[in-house]
């Protein structure tokens, strides 16, 4: 495929042969152009297109390039019109609209794109679009990999579509209000019909493809964040009243504990340099795993729920 | 650009057009640099956009071209005014890259990356792509020390083994991969080039001395068995298949019983302790026989903390 050109164009374009970019560009061309739209005859039956001769061949041809064009993202619409299938791109489907972005925000693009790495090269494809590759760009500060169902889910998302898709062995029906990466993960947040409630999905544990549904099935409020719906702490989830709870942490081992509980506990320094810690939980459950996640460094104070919690668990372990 | 079979000259070409029309007469230096392409490249994508026409090929109908050795004009027929759209992996990176950057401590949301995001947002209609990074208490400064050069004196937590050590460090500049931020720094407890932690660093303290900062990309993957490590199978429950998702496992397999058999390369003790106890006691360690009481060691160490009886024991 694709022969190099070399020197000039040739200038006898009846007895040219057009390469296969040629004709797609050409092809891309005439279907931004015709305002009827266009048969497939009129356009294999061309000779400036440069079909292959042979109705099955000429046939194959362009349902490949149909098949390359959509897959590039070119909006190719076909309509039966009299019992015949006409094609055509609307420009203002086409046509990226100007976002009159300036070359100070084009080389902002550009280091964020080689600074955040998402293991693909969709952005500098993008960055193409916008006009070319501004400034120097930056080394790389970060890896948020993309997994294959968040571009299909960002599709869905921007047009409206309802999705639907397995998860943990459950089909759901999701409107996919936005997506959301924290510490490292991907999420997806929506509304789950059936359930009719928020719901988040880790997009890396979406088994198999996403199927959306038609566009503009549902709104999105304006003042939505898909980030208010992560909690931060695993012993936030759940349902009842929260309860405190009192660890005590040895020395050392209290920065590492703090960061996890966050800003909202209260600290006790003891004399024997360990530190007692107060906050508020949902799900006791929660609260044991993570203390056994310390090891003997850590202990559940109260109440004596927690405490007897942990122990059991402990002692689940003697046998 | 994008997975397809389409020539990636094709792609570019057709980004590149518009781009000409608008700055006409312009160097081709110029074109190549923000095209990221050769001299040869250019060449060649040139001579393509001479073959454009819309057939039956009216003179009005093709992009006119002229170029000599430095300089190329364009001028536009009736198409290919614009560029192709963004698909949604192209919106979907310049977002998510652009919003995981603004959430990196010391960026600003109202430069010029914050306008350029708020266009693009608009113009695609979706709502904001939340990035949100962990921030260690102490990233701050070991980032502002990696951009100084400044050797500083840190408390480092070794989750492995489980304890507090000192040393002097060169730390590089942080960065974030696999939920957790990163600096590859050279040890001096190590004498070597060494990955560390930023959230375990617990404090942090300068030592006067300096070093010249290196520029270097991070290492290709953080975590890096090393070849001797022991490896260890276990067997653990379906409630823990959390582990073989966030832990760095060599293989893991679906046993007929709803469990899981996974291999991990454990460098350290206490990490495979914390493991098991938070997996529970249906989590068993198969293979090295010698660690299959780990668990209810540790479970006994921690245990002792509490010492009247569980309730309902005699």
């Amino acid at each position: 495929m694709a022969e190099e050109i070399t020197g000039e164009p040739d200038q006898q374009v009846a007895t040219y042969v057009p390469d296969r970019r040629e004709r797609l560009l050409n092809l891309l061309a005439a279907l931004i152009e015709t305002r009827a739209g266009m048969t497939r005859e009129d356009l294999v039956n061309n000779p400036t297109l440069g079909y292959p001769a042979g109705d099955a061949a000429a046939r194959r041809a362009f349902e490949r390039d149909k098949a390359t064009l959509r897959a590039m993202g070119v909006p190719l619409q076909d309509t039966m019109i009299d019992n015949e299938t006409r094609y055509r791109v609307d420009p203002k489907e086409y046509y990226l609209p100007d976002l009159e972005l300036t070359n100070d925000e084009l080389a902002a693009l550009h280091v964020a794109v080689t600074a955040i790495g998402l293991g693909s090269t969709a952005g500098e494809g993008a960055l193409m679009k916008l006009g070319g590759i501004e400034g120097a760009g930056s080394m790389p500060i970060a890896e948020l990999p993309f997994v294959d169902v968040l571009a299909p889910l960002f599709d869905a998302s921007r047009r409206r579509c309802a999705v639907r898709f397995s998860y943990r062995g459950r089909e759901r029906e999701l409107e996919p209000w936005g997506l959301t990466s924290k510490f490292g993960n991907w999420y997806v947040v929506g509304l789950e019909r059936g359930v009719g409630d928020m719901r988040v999905f880790r997009a890396d544990r979406i088994e198999g493809d996403i199927s959306p549904g038609k566009p503009k099935s549902f709104t999105v409020p304006r003042d939505f964040r898909a980030d208010s719906y992560l909690e931060d702490r695993p012993w936030d989830y759940g349902e009842g009243r929260a309860t405190n709870i009192t660890i005590r942490v040895d020395a050392g081992f209290g920065v590492g504990l703090m960061q996890a509980i966050g800003p909202a506990a209260t600290t006790t320094p003891e004399a024997d340099g360990s530190t007692l810690v107060q906050f508020a939980a949902i799900e006791i459950g929660a609260v044991v795993n993570f203390a056994l996640g310390f090891l003997d460094h850590v202990e559940i104070v109260s109440p004596p729920e927690a405490r007897h919690a942990i122990i059991a668990a402990l002692d689940a372990w003697a046998s | 650009m994008s997975r397809t079979d389409a020539p990636p000259q094709l792609e570019r070409v057709l980004a590149m057009i518009p781009w000409l029309a608008t700055h006409r007469g312009v160097a081709k230096s110029e074109v190549a640099g923000r095209f990221r392409i050769s001299a040869a490249q250019l060449e060649s994508d040139l001579g393509l956009i001479m073959m454009v026409g819309v057939p039956p090929y009216s003179p009005g109908d093709y992009i006119n071209v002229s170029y000599d050795d430095d300089t190329v004009d364009l001028w536009l027929a009736p198409y290919f005014t614009r560029p192709l759209q963004l698909n949604a992996a192209e919106g979907l990176a310049l977002l998510a890259g652009g919003r995981a950057l603004l959430a990196v401590d010391g960026s600003d949301p109202d430069g010029p990356l914050g306008t350029a995001i708020h266009k693009l947002e608009d113009a695609l209609g979706v709502s904001e792509v939340v990035v949100e990074f962990a921030t260690p208490p102490l990233l701050a400064e070991v980032r502002a020390a990696a951009v100084a050069g400044e050797r500083i004196a840190v408390e480092y937590w070794s989750g492995g083994r489980d304890e507090l050590t000192r040393r002097t460090i060169d730390p590089g500049p942080p960065f974030f991969a696999l939920g957790e931020w990163y600096t590859d720094a050279f040890c001096s407890l190590r004498g070597e080039p060494r990955m560390f932690r930023v959230d375990r660093i617990r404090s942090v303290a300068p030592t006067g001395e300096t070093f010249a900062p290196v520029v270097r990309a991070p290492a290709a993957s953080v975590y890096q068995p090393r070849a001797n490590d022991p490896r260890v199978t276990l067997e653990l429950p379906s409630h823990a298949s959390w582990v073989g998702e966030s832990a760095p496992c060599e293989s893991v397999e679906d046993l007929p019983d709803g469990r899981q058999r996974v291999v991990l390369a454990v460098s350290e003790r206490a990490w495979l302790e914390r493991i098991l106890l938070q997996a529970g006691p249906e989590a068993t360690v198969v293979d090295p026989p010698d660690w299959r009481n780990l668990a209810q060691v540790a479970a006994a160490r921690a245990r002792a903390r509490y010492p009247t009886p569980a309730p309902g024991a005699s």
